[in-house]
Formats: structure tokens, C-alpha cells, sequence
């Protein structure tokens, strides 16, 4: 069998194949590939077969902190030996040459080595020299200098008469650090080392061989499915129009025939901003039919400081009528999107904040079917195909209809975008004369079907391993 | 939207032999009503605020029976003169809650079931056309339990009687601070020292509106015969409430005898019905059908409407109940109610329009390609966000603040000025994920304006051990060259609260600030949990790209 090996496993078999054992630090110094080259490489000869891998852990030797201050000022033992050369001295005396820990483990050495003598008198116990050849030179002074500032393997004191006291020295505390290092040796196998690198094919690659996942960086997938509603609306002839996210209530909701004793108005459904009022509001003849509407549709005082009042916008619809209101267009394909808010608990189905599309058709010869007809377009080139419309109610629009479309994951039909007519209590106080058709909805729900999600919130947790490899599904 | 649970065998009951369920549930939608649920037999309904009257099955019976062709038209409704119920308002009432109107029913069955429908209509009629009770309530009696002439009066607090639900006397101020629905609509009456109540000719105390009926008149399945009252603040609202029960009762078998209303500008309700006159044209037009005008004449009558020629026109007449309807548009609706909206089939308009997009979407569009391009990925944040992701771990000033009242979610009470916080958020997010780590978003930011102002600006990240200032540089110069052919300079900056001290510098086009470059601060990082090092930039697009 031929093997089709990777350029990288090549050079790790040629330099093995002249010497068999090396570390993985030592390949990649010879092949000048970088380490993490060499690790897949070995992985990959492994995997196949052809090299081995064995772990061994080096342990060497150096002096710890204590060591390295006997190597400077002597064992602590010893220099209390020192200290008591020309007579006996009191505890005192001593512990303010020897301090702290030295103090403790200088006595107990000396005693252990019989090297003192400890008397109690009246004054406190004094020490006194015991043996006079205790200032001779130890197995344990010969280890440290022989440590030194050098890193050495335990195995040179093997077998020599050091071994023991170097025990000994490595149960005190920081005098000698044993350094573990782990080393890769690898090896080929016996395949390994018969492959003969001059007679592999050189163009082959192993082009079966399992790759890494790459990651692209990406529009967001809700963003993909809003870039998709917005270009397809461009598509059947709708043109972008673009407000404020923060609205006055008099064109959120009074300019679309919302009482304002209505309960979407309360604070509970609506975002209200603390303390903000419109500056101004609209011209002053919109304001009075606006007004009048109210008072001869809801028979109520309308009151302008409830409308002045800002909130940010339950809908995109604010936007549209506004741009109605103001332009008056005899014919118009126009649309609306972007984020909308309602105060409600975030939950698998609701956001308080999403976006929505809505798209107008002014027209003296407009017709509901036509409207059906557009949407109808607009699910057909977005992907969805099974569509039917029921009645609906919508404050603002007569006749309403919402859109059913039939979603095979679910097994079930989904609601979708709303439509209608806006009604004239609407239009006219306005003075908006021509028909005006309104269509659309939220756009969270179409990406759900798209991307197969059953949480809406999983489009703001931003969470990077779905963001990695979310797919469309429909 | 109010939702209603329905036994399918006793809607069919109601309908009549002649539909089988299946016809019955798959007629709903077309209705209006969204099935929410199906049970075996029971089937839950979700009905339109405007279509008070489907918020029993009596009344959705009476619209099955018209789109299935059952029984058409107007049911008519007869209201004798017979008996002596009279009501009279007193003007103390007028300050407080000045309206009473009623009904008395006679002759009626209620079952369990039934009485169970009838509460559900109250409670639903309470919440929407009601406004909580505020504008309008009901109160149904035993009526006899009652003797005629009633007053509608007001009386003090310390007045006793046994409340509904109970065998003991208490005071209404007991009743308003013990019970539920005292605490729950007390606020309605406001401090004022008097209080509605209606009396009758005995001195018994029948209800004290718009809180609790008097045990005394307690409807049971025993009851035959019914005092319907309903006070408010609006004499028409008032009035609309009761023809939506009367309507219902109706349904429900039972016969009607004239309440006379009397005294403080209240007076005894009508229930004659309105006539609109109007073209076939400009409603088949409308539709895009071209139906004739006897089919028009069908189609109203499918909807319980009565509806005739007179010459041209069609006349349409609308039952009391029926005040959802305005004007015109809702006789469109109507006709395309009854002509079914599965039978409108969808058209295309021929159409000269051109659409393009809004040049600020096209705009930010090629930032998010560009940005994509040099390896960031987008994120998306929500722009009503929260104080602590905000100002309080990403140390910034909290001073120009704007907040929205009475936020459910703790998560979003504020609007955001900035967008990197919510970026070193979603790094805080991801810190088990594989690194480097590059986010950017776009989108609205806020500040205090006349009253607020909104513009646009673009923020992104990078997070890495071995990200630098001089890569997000890089990434900032080409994306403002490549995308806009603007050029960008970056200037020593003493020091910003979210980026380190000696590593910021602000974004200068055209010697004018547009934003911060930097290394962010380990405090700030610490507070969001991110242990790598992270870069990035903020940079107002509102009148540097596009105005």
C-alpha cells in the first residue's frame, strides 16, 4: 500500500528515519516547522500508524529560596554553631541574629546533630557549644555548594554518599526544587521506518483526510432574513421610508384613531419616556381634525398634553401615516422598517423590542384582492408557499385580514403579516383622499421559520456558537 | 386579545342540526376567531375587542347562523312596554358616576354552563368597552328578588349590606379594603365621601356599582327572570354595554320588558337600529369583485345585518349591538365578511411603481459587508437596554440618562447612548468560546435632544491575546476609505473611563470628533469578565456617512 502523506509528515519521517528518537522541540528545530505544525503532523502519523509517541517526565534539581541564602550566609545550623563559638549566649541574644523560621530550625538541627548544649538558668536557657568540631564542614554544605546556581539531575548523586543527607534536605522547606518536565519522544514504527520518501508520488496530498472547522465572519441571521424583507419589498415596488424609533403618542396612536383611553395606550403595554414631551407636534390643522375625529368617533375631551407625551414606537405605522399626512400622494408603494417596542415580558414568544416591516399602497384603483395578491408575491419569493387569509380586527384598518402560512417543521399554519384598509375616521381628518392599503408585520417570526428556531430570543443573545453555524432551514 | 372557551356540542345546539361540528370549526376563523385550542369537545376562541358580542357562544351561534346560511338577517328584538320597572337616577349620582341604564329579561333558562358563558361576557365587557369598570359596568339580578321603583343614588361609606359571594354584613369601606374586587377597582371612586348605590322600593340595597352586586339578588340556575342595570360615566357607553348583553340574552331565549330610566339627564335606552344608505360600486371596486346587488343584499344578511334596494342604492340596516360599525369601510368589511374571504381570491396590480431602499439602510448595508470582510461578525442588541451593562460595569457617566416607565423587564429600562457596552456584553458572553473573538454592530443610539435625538453609529471589538491598537486602526482607516473614501485621523486622547490610560485616541474627520480608539480598560473588562485583551472603536455615521 502507498501512503499519500502530507508535506509535514514527510520531513518528520525524513529527520526520524536518520535518527530515530527525537522530541518533538528537537523536529521542529530540524525541520524548521513550527511546533504547532509538528504536533498535527505527529497526531496525523499516529493516527496511521507509521510513528509512536512515548512520554517521559525529566526531574531536575535546584537550590529553593533557603537554599539559596545557606549557599550565601551557611546552613542556619551552622551559624548558630558560629554564634556560640566564643561562649555561651541566651535565647535572646540569638534570636535577634537568627530570626524568624532560621531561629526554630537552627536549634532543632544543632540538637538533632548533638552539635549544643541547652541550659535553663534564671535568665532563660542559654546555649553553649558541645562539639568543638562542629564548624567542620557537612554532607549537607557539600550538596548546596555543589547545587549551587546550577540545575542538576537527581541520578548524579545516586549511588554516592550524598544520596541520603539529599533526602534529608528535600523535606525542609525550600531548600531544594525538583523541576518536572514532560518530553515527547517520537519514533516511527517499523512502516514508518521502511516508507522510502523518494519513491511516494511528491504531488499526492492525503485529500480524504478529516480538516478543522473554519468560521466565517457574518451578517447576523436575523439581519439576513430583515435584508431579505427589505430587498424583496424593493423588488414589488416599494419605496424605504425611514422615522424616528422615539414618537410622539399624537402620531403613534392619535393620528390613527386610538382613544386615548384606549388600553394599548397604558403604560403597561407601551414604553413611555420619563418626563420627555413633544416640542412639536404637527401642524395645527392636523392636530384639529386630528382632534375633532376623537371627539365625533369616541364622543371624549382629546387632550394634546396626553398626545405631546413621547413614547417609543409600538409600531412602524407612525412613520407611514406621518409621511401620508405630510406628502398627500395620489399613487405611492412605500414601506417602513425597523425595531419596535412593547412592554411585555420577554418570554419564547414576545421581545419588547423587534422589528417590523410595513408597506403602503396608495392608489385610486387599489384593491383588497390586489393587496392579497402583493403579499401573496412577497411569501412566494421570500420561500413561502402555502398561504391563506382569514378576517381579523385591527384598530386602524377596515376590512382587516391577517396572512396564514403553513409551516411543514411545525406541521401546523403560522400567523403572519396583517392587512387592510386604513379607515377613513384614519385618512380623512388628514386629508388623505385616495384609499390607502396597509400590509406587514413582525420579522422575528418569518426568521424563526427561516433559521428553525422555536425561541425568538435566541436572535439578541448573540451567543458566538450559534452565530458560527446557524444555517437556513427554509 | 379577550379569548372565550366554547363546548362545540352545545355551540351546535345553538346553531342549529343543520351544521356538523366540522362545519362549525372551520367556519370560526372566517369569523374572525382565531382557534387558539381544540380539546375533543371544547375549542378555545380568541374574538376581537370590537365584537363584544362573540364573547359569549350565544353570540357567536347567532354569527354562525348567518355565514352558514342558516338564519340570515337581523334577529328582531322586542322590548315590551308591559310591567312597572322604573329606575330613577338621583342627581347626587351625576359628580360621581351620573349614567344608568337597563333591561329586565324574562322567561329565561340558565344552566351551568350558561351562567358560566354569562359571567365570562361580563368580565370581558368589564375589561375592554368598560375600560376596567371605569366607563361602564353591569350588575345582572334576580329580578324577583327586587321591588320596583329602584333609585340610583349615593350613600356613605359606613352604609351596610351583604355583598355578593358572602352571608355577612359589611360596610363599604370594608368591602372596598377587604375584598378583591374592592382593591382592585375602588381606586374609580376616587376619595370622593358618597358613593353610587342602587336601592329598591324596600330599602334593599341591589348593587353598589361599579364593585359588587347585593347577595340578595344572586343569579342562579334557579332564576328565571333578570334585572340587567349598567352604570357609567358615558351615557352611550353605558348603553352600548347593555345592547351587547340584551343581544346575548337574546340568544340565550330570553324575552325583554322596558326598564324606564328617569331623572338627571338619564332616560330609558333605545335599541332602534341605524340605517347607512350606499353605492354597490365603490364597494365592489373597493374588493376588486363585481358582485350584483342582490348578492350585495346576501352578504349583509350573512352578517346579521338587514340590508335592501331602495332605487340605486342599498340601504343597510345595523342592529343597536352592531356600534363597532362607523360608516362605510365597515359595510365593505361586511360584505366581504359574507361573501367569505376564502372565496376573494388574490390579484396582481399592474404597477409602474419602482421601489428602491432608503439610502441610510443602503449605506449601512455596505458597512456590514465591509466589516463581515474584514473578519467581524455582526451582533445585534437591543437598544432599550439596561443600567448596569450601560454605566455601572462599563464605568461611564450615567448623568444624560433616559428611561421608560414602568418597564416589565429589569433587562431594558433605559435607551442606550453607546453601542460598545452591549459588544463588551456579548464578549462576556462568550468567553468559553474559541478566541480571537471580533463583533461589530450598527444601529440607533440616543441622546437628549428637542426632546431626544436619534442617530446612527457603529461599534466593534476585538478580543484577543495578541490584539493591538494599530490593528483596530487598520480596520477603521480601510473600512472609512474603502466604504466612504473619508479619511481618518487619530489623536492622543489624556483619557476615556472605558478605554486605558495612553492606549485611546479620538476618531478626527475633518478636524471634528467622531469617536474613540482604543485598548479597553482592565477594570471595565474585569466587570464584564473578559480575561484577553480587547480593542475597539465607537464612531457616530450620522452626519459623517450619511445626515
Amino acid at each position: 500500500m502507498s501512503h499519500v502523506l502530507h508535506d509535514i509528515e514527510k520531513q518528520i519521517i525524513k529527520v526520524l528515519q536518520s535518527d530515530p528518537n527525537l522530541t518533538e522541540e528537537k523536529i521542529s528545530q530540524e525541520t524548521k516547522l513550527s511546533m504547532d505544525q509538528i504536533r498535527r503532523g505527529v497526531e496525523w502519523l499516529r493516527q496511521k500508524k507509521l510513528g509512536d509517541v512515548s512520554e517521559s517526565v525529566n526531574i531536575s534539581l535546584s537550590l529553593g529560596k533557603n537554599g539559596l541564602d545557606a549557599l550565601k550566609n551557611g546552613l542556619p545550623e551552622r551559624r548558630l554553631v558560629n554564634l556560640v563559638k566564643d561562649g555561651p549566649k541566651t535565647f535572646d541574644e540569638i534570636r535577634s541574629s537568627l530570626q524568624g523560621f532560621d531561629f526554630n530550625a537552627a536549634i532543632a538541627h544543632a540538637k538533632k546533630n548533638d552539635w549544643i548544649n541547652i541550659e535553663k538558668t534564671g535568665t532563660g536557657s542559654k546555649i553553649s557549644l558541645k562539639d568543638p568540631d562542629a564548624d567542620v564542614p557537612n554532607d549537607l554544605d557539600l550538596i548546596i555548594s555543589k547545587l549551587g546556581e546550577k540545575t542538576i539531575a537527581p541520578t548524579e548523586f545516586d549511588n554516592t554518599p550524598l544520596a541520603e543527607p539529599l533526602k534529608s534536605l528535600m523535606e525542609r522547606p525550600d531548600f531544594i526544587i525538583a523541576h518536572e518536565e514532560k518530553t515527547k519522544t517520537v519514533s516511527l514504527s517499523e512502516t514508518g521506518k521502511k516508507i522510502d520518501l523518494e519513491k511516494l508520488d511528491s504531488g499526492a496530498i492525503d485529500v480524504e483526510a478529516d480538516v478543522p472547522h473554519v468560521h466565517a465572519a457574518r451578517i447576523h441571521p436575523l439581519k439576513d432574513t430583515i435584508n431579505e424583507v427589505r430587498e424583496t419589498f424593493a423588488h414589488l415596488g416599494f419605496t424605504e421610508i425611514i422615522g424616528d424609533l422615539s414618537q410622539s403618542s399624537f402620531w403613534n396612536f392619535d393620528a390613527l384613531f386610538t382613544p386615548q383611553d384606549h388600553p394599548a395606550r397604558e403604560l403597561q403595554d407601551t414604553f413611555y419616556l420619563k418626563g420627555l414631551n413633544a416640542k412639536q407636534l404637527a401642524t395645527p390643522t392636523q392636530i384639529k381634525n386630528v382632534s375633532n375625529a376623537h371627539k365625533k368617533g369616541w364622543r371624549y375631551y382629546w387632550d394634546i398634553q396626553e398626545a405631546k407625551k413621547m413614547v417609543l414606537r409600538t409600531h412602524t405605522t407612525c412613520v407611514t401615516i406621518k409621511y401620508l399626512a405630510d406628502k398627500k400622494p395620489d399613487e405611492a408603494r412605500i414601506f417602513s422598517l425597523g425595531r419596535v417596542f412593547r412592554n411585555e415580558k420577554v418570554s419564547y414568544k414576545h421581545l419588547v423590542e423587534f422589528n417590523q416591516v410595513e408597506g403602503i399602497v396608495v392608489g385610486k384603483h387599489i384593491t383588497l384582492r390586489d393587496l392579497m395578491g402583493i403579499q401573496k408575491e412577497f411569501y412566494r419569493k421570500i420561500g413561502l408557499t402555502k398561504v391563506k387569509f382569514w378576517p381579523t380586527f385591527f384598530p386602524y384598518t377596515e376590512p382587516s385580514l391577517q396572512s396564514m402560512v403553513y409551516n411543514e417543521r411545525l406541521g401546523k399554519w403560522i400567523e403572519l403579516f396583517g392587512m387592510g384598509i386604513f379607515r377613513p375616521e384614519v385618512t380623512k381628518p388628514l386629508g388623505i383622499t385616495k384609499p390607502v392599503l396597509a400590509w406587514g408585520g413582525g420579522i422575528e417570526r418569518i426568521a424563526m421559520l427561516k433559521f428553525g428556531l422555536d425561541d425568538v430570543r435566541e436572535f439578541y443573545n448573540n451567543n458566538l456558537s450559534w452565530l458560527r453555524t446557524a444555517s437556513k432551514c427554509q | 386579545m379577550p379569548v372565550v372557551e366554547l363546548s362545540l356540542s352545545r355551540l351546535q345546539n345553538l346553531v342549529g342540526k343543520k351544521a356538523n361540528k366540522k362545519q362549525i370549526l372551520d367556519s370560526l376563523p372566517f369569523l374572525g376567531l382565531d382557534i387558539e385550542s381544540l380539546d375533543g369537545n371544547i375549542v378555545r376562541v380568541e374574538y376581537s375587542p370590537n365584537r363584544p358580542d362573540y364573547s359569549t357562544d350565544f353570540g357567536i351561534a347567532l354569527g354562525l347562523q348567518g355565514i352558514l346560511g342558516i338564519s340570515k338577517g337581523i334577529l328582531k328584538l322586542d322590548v315590551k312596554k308591559q310591567g312597572n320597572y322604573e329606575i330613577k337616577a338621583d342627581s347626587s349620582t351625576s359628580r360621581i358616576r351620573p349614567f344608568v341604564t337597563g333591561i329586565v329579561a324574562r322567561n329565561g333558562l340558565l344552566d351551568d354552563e350558561s351562567v358560566k358563558q354569562l359571567i365570562n361576557m361580563q368580565e370581558d365587557l368589564h375589561f375592554g368597552l368598560g375600560r376596567k369598570r371605569k366607563k361602564s359596568s353591569i350588575g345582572i339580578h334576580d329580578l324577583d328578588r327586587i321591588s320596583f321603583p329602584l333609585k340610583y343614588t349615593t350613600t356613605s361609606r359606613d352604609h351596610r349590606f351583604v355583598p355578593l359571594n358572602s352571608t355577612k354584613e359589611s360596610s363599604i369601606s370594608e368591602i372596598l379594603q377587604d375584598s378583591e374586587v374592592g382593591r382592585d377597582y375602588g381606586s374609580i371612586l376616587g376619595q370622593s365621601a358618597k358613593v353610587p348605590i342602587i336601592t329598591d322600593a324596600n330599602g334593599q340595597t341591589v348593587s353598589f356599582p361599579p364593585i359588587i352586586n347585593a347577595a340578595l339578588t344572586t343569579v342562579t340556575t334557579k332564576t328565571k327572570n333578570l334585572l340587567v342595570e349598567v352604570t357609567g360615566i358615558d351615557k352611550q357607553s353605558a348603553e352600548d354595554m347593555l345592547s351587547v348583553v340584551v343581544t346575548i340574552l337574546q340568544g340565550a331565549g330570553f324575552q325583554f320588558s322596558q326598564l324606564k330610566v328617569s331623572g338627571s339627564k338619564n332616560s330609558t335606552p333605545n335599541f332602534a337600529s341605524r340605517s347607512i344608505a350606499f353605492d354597490a360600486d365603490p364597494v365592489n371596486k373597493i374588493l376588486g369583485l363585481n358582485i350584483s346587488g342582490s348578492m350585495l343584499l346576501s352578504c349583509l344578511k350573512k352578517c346579521r345585518l338587514d340590508a335592501v334596494m331602495k332605487g340605486k342604492k342599498i340601504q343597510c340596516t345595523i342592529p343597536r349591538y352592531r356600534f363597532d360599525i362607523f360608516g362605510g369601510m365597515d359595510i365593505v368589511e361586511e360584505v366581504a365578511l359574507g361573501y367569505g374571504i376564502d372565496n376573494l381570491k388574490p390579484a396582481w396590480p399592474a404597477s409602474v411603481h419602482i421601489g428602491e431602499k432608503n439610502m441610510t439602510s443602503e449605506k449601512l448595508d455596505s458597512i456590514s459587508r465591509l466589516m463581515t470582510g474584514f473578519g467581524f461578525m455582526e451582533t445585534l442588541n437591543s437598544t432599550l437596554t439596561s443600567e448596569q451593562i450601560l454605566y455601572e460595569m462599563a464605568n461611564r457617566d450615567s448623568s444624560q440618562i433616559i428611561s421608560v416607565t414602568s418597564s416589565k423587564s429589569q433587562e431594558h429600562t433605559i435607551l442606550r447612548d453607546s453601542i460598545l457596552p452591549g459588544l463588551l456584553e456579548n464578549l462576556s458572553k462568550n468567553i468559553h468560546e474559541t478566541y480571537p473573538q471580533k463583533f461589530f454592530e450598527s444601529g440607533i443610539v440616543f441622546s437628549k435632544g428637542s426632546p431626544i435625538k436619534e442617530t446612527s453609529s457603529l461599534a466593534c471589538v476585538t478580543a484577543s491575546e495578541e490584539t493591538h491598537f494599530s490593528e483596530m486602526k487598520a480596520v477603521l482607516q480601510s473600512l472609512l476609505r474603502i466604504g466612504f473614501n473619508i479619511k481618518c485621523e487619530t489623536k492622543t486622547l489624556p483619557s476615556h473611563v472605558l478605554f486605558s490610560q495612553g492606549r485611546v485616541a479620538e476618531i478626527i474627520v475633518n478636524k471634528k470628533t467622531v469617536g474613540y480608539i482604543g485598548e479597553l480598560d482592565s477594570k471595565v473588562l474585569e466587570n464584564f469578565r473578559i480575561r484577553t485583551k480587547v480593542v475597539g472603536f465607537e464612531i457616530k455615521l450620522s452626519g459623517l456617512i450619511f445626515d
